[in-house]
């Protein structure tokens, strides 16, 4: 089969990979329908993780299963199914309690040794382990372009909207309008949140959050500290969500947050470090909630039955559709912040 | 009259500083630079974000004006706020101290040591005060 690889920083390629075959009892072979490539991706491609050439990409697809392990029950042959991105065991304290992303076993595809060496996503083919919970059958209404987002970005959306807890007067804010952040636009929207600020640099990607539901802020164009304070009689909004992974933008949402208030620190973080002046957020009585990876397995559902009833679309974040052949393009459009999502067709 | 935050404002500034019996009592044992750091608003006429340094010393300031990044970073103090706050402290609508304790004035250096200057602090947002000021976003008719 053909599959996307990391080739060293900055570098991926298409390539022959070995067809993949039932591991274990619970695995499933799935034929990948679509797949896409996310912005942790790019973490990858910057050399961010211990990668090497060689080694598979991808964690984002949907497609149809087309075997099954002898212990796997839920799944059948010919089902159309999400993928999650983070697989679990599905058996642990953890993953009983609704935070699959921590399970004992927890590994992401396509994200090397640091992954656990599973398989990369941006291929024809894929097998899932624990197929029976680390797969979900798509509903008719969900097609594949819709459904290769609730794996991975629809889902971290409604999860870190989720996090917010926002009240029914809340103000909450978003920084950064990319893939996470539109879907955490749509899932403060769907969860009932009533006054949502989206704030970013990038007029585009405002253009979409605010035909989301949000009220778009240009950065570039009015201080967002300020212009959070001045929605709120001057005391900053009740949530802040950092959807970008930088630590300026988590001081920015700490600067922007009002006392009392709750800052969701949602984007990726990995090595990055910053100064916290432990009396301000003490004196402030700052809730400080870091999301880690999403516990797909607890928010998936709620994300497919959001898009089936029509309530949210993250298809328009679509802003390219690529053969897997020209998966190198989609990559170079990506980190030149050309595209906002790339999808790709094997 | 000098405009806030010009290179032109922070001169006025420090000339009233090192006019101040008041600060040279309160702050007469201070050694350290300050920047105050000024976050851009392009809605209210401020496009860039602004460093002012003061080097303040035994209760005066030796000197200052508008710095560049590099010079800002290498402060021992920054404060930091958007244009907005800024203007709220010079007229007076938000106290420097419950300013830096609320986070509205955002410090980089040793708290503790600008906190057993408070009087000092506060009698620095009074001369600002003091200094006769523009402001971008006013009209006219307010300068």
């Amino acid at each position: 089969m053909r599959g996307v690889v990391f080739d060293g920083v900055g570098r991926v390629r298409v390539t022959d990979l070995p067809d993949p075959e039932i591991a274990a009892p619970g695995d499933a072979i799935v034929r990948v329908t679509r797949t896409a490539i996310c912005g942790s991706d790019l973490h990858l491609l910057h050399g961010k993780a211990p990668m090497e050439p060689g080694e598979p990409l991808g964690h984002e697809a949907v497609g149809v299963v087309e075997a099954v392990g002898g212990a796997v029950e839920r799944m059948q042959i010919g089902d159309r199914v999400a993928v999650a991105f983070n697989i679990a065991c599905g058996q642990c304290w953890f993953c009983g309690n609704g935070q699959s992303a921590l399970c004992d076993d927890d590994a992401i595809f396509g994200y090397g040794i640091f992954g656990g060496a599973l398989p990369g996503a941006q291929a024809q083919q894929l097998r899932v382990p624990n197929a029976d919970i680390n797969l979900l059958q798509l509903p008719d209404a969900v097609d594949d372009e819709a459904g290769v987002f609730v794996g991975d970005v629809l889902t971290t959306g409604f999860y870190g909207a989720s996090l917010a807890e926002a009240e029914r007067d809340d103000v909450v804010a978003v920084l950064g309008c990319g893939p996470v952040g539109f879907c955490t636009v749509e899932g403060l929207r769907a969860l009932g949140a009533p006054t949502i600020y989206a704030l970013d640099r990038e007029p585009g990607r405002l253009a979409l959050a605010a035909a989301a539901g949000a009220i778009p802020v240009h950065v570039d164009e009015r201080n967002p500290v300020t212009a959070l304070a001045e929605a709120t009689d001057g005391r900053g909004a009740d949530v802040v969500i950092d959807a970008v992974g930088h630590p300026s933008a988590f001081e920015g949402a700490i600067d922007a947050v009002r006392r009392g208030g709750t800052v969701v620190v949602l984007g990726v973080y990995s090595s990055e470090t910053t100064q916290m002046q432990l009396g301000a957020y003490w004196s402030r009585a700052l809730t400080v909630r870091f999301a880690g990876l999403t516990p797909v397995l607890a928010w998936w559902e709620r994300a497919t039955a959001a898009l089936e009833r029509g309530e949210v679309d993250p298809t328009p974040l679509i802003s390219h559709r690529l053969p897997l052949e020209d998966a190198a393009e989609g990559y170079a459009l990506f980190d030149r912040r050309e595209a906002t999502k790339v999808v790709l067709e094997p | 009259m000098p405009e806030f935050p010009t290179e032109d404002w922070f001169q006025a500034f420090i000339e009233a500083i090192n006019a101040s019996e008041e600060y040279a009592g309160f702050a007469a044992t201070w050694e350290g630079d300050v920047v105050i750091q000024i976050d851009a608003e392009p809605d209210k006429g401020l496009a860039e974000d602004v460093h002012g340094l003061l080097d303040l010393w035994h209760g005066g300031c030796r000197g200052g004006g508008l710095v560049d990044e590099e010079r800002s970073a290498a402060a021992e103090f920054a404060v930091r706020a958007p244009y907005s706050r800024w203007k709220d402290v010079i007229h007076g609508d938000l106290e420097p101290i419950r300013g830096l304790v609320q986070g509205k004035l955002r410090v980089r250096g040793d708290l503790p040591k600008i906190l057993r200057y408070v009087r000092g602090t506060q009698e620095l947002a009074y001369i600002a005060g003091q200094v006769d000021t523009t402001f971008p976003d006013d009209g006219p008719d307010q300068r």
